[in-house]
């Protein structure tokens, strides 16, 4: 080693260097003086093993009184100065090493706490491989990516990933990390490729774990959104770069979960409260015991057990941790607030429709009566055309396909391209109304068609035949919705739409159940197809409160159907005045009144979309169930967490205080167990890291 | 102008030293706003660039004790 490296280690390594060496001439000097009697020399030691320990403390003490800030470090000088000054060098010398060893093992503890989300970070690439030429990079960044061999071929060129421009094409191995958010481009796809896969086969699978939390790899066909810092598990990707350096998903997340945890929840702003008045409150009774006593360690000891260390660092420790280990789980949570009160939740109402099931509805089957299947839905078709409904992408879907079943030999149709110009069979409606939550009424080639539920029809005043009636229930007990489509005031045909159920939900919400969280659900579906489903799912009812509001809104069954948004809204505040604290779990978009609204709203796959997030006090990543019963009882753990970290922290000061002035507790040992009430709360909180 | 740059300390070892680190930044002449977070190490400054350095910064950290990085 020579002279350099040694310098560098004593750099990095000051603190624990410091620390040891004032630990050694602290037992030397005590035992120069124990064992051999040499009073002298042990009190000399024990001098020595103060100022090398505390000259750095004294250092950044001088900094606190020039700032005219009061802080423990002048407190400890203070201590050790006026305990060397009537001869106490023992005291002086365990006072300065015990605070040295304990801000030293709290500056380690809590570097582990400030860098378990830059850990994250480190998942993204610090390069990426571009394909640069000069007819590249004179591209708009908007253009679209064809993906039919008119790509021009530049070079694939090695550069720092911050520096790829949007709508720069990126080349990711087999194995290899994404250095961009972008959208795969799948250059095997389309003519003259040898490979000639269909639209919408994958071409790799992803581990979006870093972004997500979800452990399994997801696959990914062209068009589809990748994140940076995610890994490319199986085939070369080709990515068109949709934001690169700080303008990344993951990115955005990580300062997102920073603020979050920078956040004060409420305990932590009492405490600031409470600390405001608690500190000069000790001073006083440190001077007043000097004035009344003279003794200048019984003041000074005050001072020093009297900081309110493990109370001011506790409840942050806790808090920080809890965020730091759900955001690597794949949920965001907005701050400790949320998390405080998400710790109290003991009922949580589910969406139907995209959270308990996968939000893929598919027509399951189109019963025409007196008019052809087809025609059914072709009427339904072209009446939706313009609706952003998920039924309508199902029903238009389904009209393609069977107008294309005879002909389609793997046509690239995306949803972008527009219907009515690929397939002239659908006509556009020449008029065109949504009724929010009831369907649409359009006008199509002269007819008048009316595509909805019961609701719709009930409202215009069309009957429904029995026979109808009876298809509709039939469908409905499966689990399925019933589309009703009217043409000129009769009904002409239903067409069932099914949604799947996610694996994961009865599972979770028996996991709930089992800890202790009552679960209900909302749904704006009618009544047989929600029974359908919550029977599936599980839910089995609230239990008996007493509460008249609840047990109205809720019925025994444990699901409410056909609400409208600002229905669900209503039911919420309902359970909310029966004294639950709820928690609301659906997407950011259609629930945002009842996500507001619920103590906890939880937004479900939010990783792309920042309004859900901004809508919602905790956001999954992923649309990952199963982080619901997680997060739910991280929220649990946390509240509790804090809560020891404050009992502790109170029973530590207030027995500290009690010995203090009983004379029972000196400096040096009221020292040791102030720093090890510090180290303890510390240590339970990042408990949490590992949850 | 007005510039904001960030840090991270990683070695903070009480709530007290962050404060008077944000104290200490915001005596500095040509400083204009300071946050320093005891638990996540982050510490951001807003300054007069005409005034002030990011070096200025980055040593008034190191002079009370602690190391900053960039963040």
């Amino acid at each position: 080693m020579n002279g350099h490296s040694i310098t560098q280690y004593y750099r990095t390594h000051r603190k624990a260097i410091v620390t040891a060496t004032s630990g050694l001439l602290y037992v030397g000097g005590w035992s120069l003086g124990h064992f051999l009697g040499l009073d002298t020399a042990s009190a000399a030691v024990l001098v020595a093993a103060a100022v090398v320990g505390g000259y750095d403390i004294a250092r950044t003490a001088y900094h606190e009184v020039t700032n005219r800030t009061l802080g423990i470090k002048t407190l400890v000088t203070l201590a050790a100065v006026g305990a060397i000054v009537i001869g106490e060098y023992w005291e002086a010398a365990a006072v300065v090493f015990l605070f040295s060893l304990g801000s030293y093992l709290e500056g380690r503890t809590m570097r582990k706490t400030r860098t378990a989300l830059q850990e994250l970070l480190e998942m993204t690439p610090d390069t990426a491989t571009v394909r640069r030429d000069a007819k590249s990079e004179a591209r708009s960044a908007s253009e679209q990516p064809s993906g039919e061999g008119t790509e021009p071929r530049g070079e694939f060129v090695e550069v720092p990933a911050r520096d790829v421009e949007e709508g720069e094409l990126v080349l990711v191995k087999p194995g290899g990390k994404i250095p961009v958010d972008g959208t795969v481009v799948d250059g095997e796809r389309g003519e003259g490729s040898e490979t000639q896969r269909a639209t919408g086969d994958p071409v790799s699978a992803v581990n979006q774990a870093p972004v997500t939390g979800e452990s399994a790899p997801v696959p990914k066909a062209d068009g589809d959104e990748v994140y940076a810092g995610t890994i490319n598990r199986e085939g070369a990707l080709e990515i068109r770069t949709t934001g690169s350096g700080s303008d990344t998903t993951l990115e955005r997340i990580i300062r997102r979960v920073e603020a979050a945890q920078e956040a004060q929840s409420p305990t932590e702003s009492f405490i600031d409260r409470f600390a405001r008045y608690y500190t000069p409150a000790i001073i006083a009774l440190a001077v007043g015991a000097f004035a009344v006593t003279g003794n200048a360690i019984l003041s000074l000891t005050l001072l020093v057990i009297g900081c309110p260390g493990a109370l001011v660092i506790g409840p942050p420790v806790s808090i920080v941790s809890a965020i730091g280990n759900a955001a690597r789980s794949g949920v965001l949570m907005k701050g400790g607030e949320h998390l405080e009160r998400a710790g109290k939740i003991d009922l949580v109402a589910f969406d139907k429709t995209g959270t308990l099931t996968k939000g893929e509805t598919t027509v399951a089957d189109v019963e025409g009566f007196d008019v052809a299947d087809d025609t059914v839905l072709e009427l339904a078709a072209s009446a939706e055309t313009k609706s952003e409904h998920h039924l309508a992408d199902a029903i238009l879907e389904a009209a393609r396909d069977r107008s294309t079943a005879a002909t389609d030999g793997g046509v690239a149709v995306t949803r972008s391209d527009g219907v009515s110009a690929d397939h002239p069979s659908v006509p556009e409606p020449d008029e065109f109304d949504v009724v929010a939550g009831k369907g649409v009424v359009a006008h199509v080639d002269g007819h008048e068609v009316v595509v909805g539920n019961s609701a719709l029809l009930a409202d215009r005043g069309i009957d429904i035949p029995s026979h109808v009636a009876e298809y509709v229930r039939d469908r409905e007990e499966r689990g399925e919705t019933a589309v009703r489509v009217v043409r000129d005031g009769v009904v002409v045909g239903v067409i069932a739409v099914r949604d799947e159920l996610r694996a994961a939900a009865p599972g979770v919400v028996a996991a709930l159940r089992n800890a202790g969280i009552e679960t209900v659900m909302l749904t704006g579906d009618n009544e047989r197809a929600a029974a359908a489903v919550a029977g599936e799912t599980g839910f089995t009812g609230l239990r008996e409160r007493g509460g008249e509001a609840a047990t109205q809104a809720v019925g025994i069954d444990g699901y409410r159907a056909g609400l409208l948004p600002e229905d669900k809204q209503t039911a919420i505040e309902a359970y909310q005045a029966d004294g639950h604290v709820v928690a609301m779990v659906g997407d950011g978009i259609n629930d945002a009144p009842s996500l507001a609204t619920a103590d906890v709203g939880i937004a479900m796959g939010a990783a792309g979309t920042d309004t859900a997030i901004e809508t919602a006090d905790m956001a999954l990543m992923a649309d990952d169930l199963e982080r619901i019963p997680y997060a739910v009882k991280l929220s649990k753990a946390t509240r509790w967490n804090v809560l020891e970290n404050v009992g502790l922290a109170v029973v530590t000061v207030t027995v500290l205080l009690a010995g203090v002035l009983t004379s029972y507790v000196t400096l040096a040992t009221g020292m040791l167990v102030h720093e090890a009430s510090v180290l303890a709360v510390i240590l339970n909180g990042m408990r949490l890291l590992r949850h | 102008m007005s510039d904001t740059t960030q840090f991270r300390v990683l070695d903070f070892d009480c709530p007290s030293c962050a404060s008077t680190v944000e104290r200490a930044l915001s005596n500095l002449e040509g400083v204009r706003h300071v946050e320093v977070h005891y638990t996540t190490g982050r510490v951001e400054v807003e300054y007069d660039d005409s005034v002030a350095t990011p070096d200025e910064l980055e040593q008034t950290i190191e002079i009370q004790g602690y190391t900053p990085q960039p963040a």
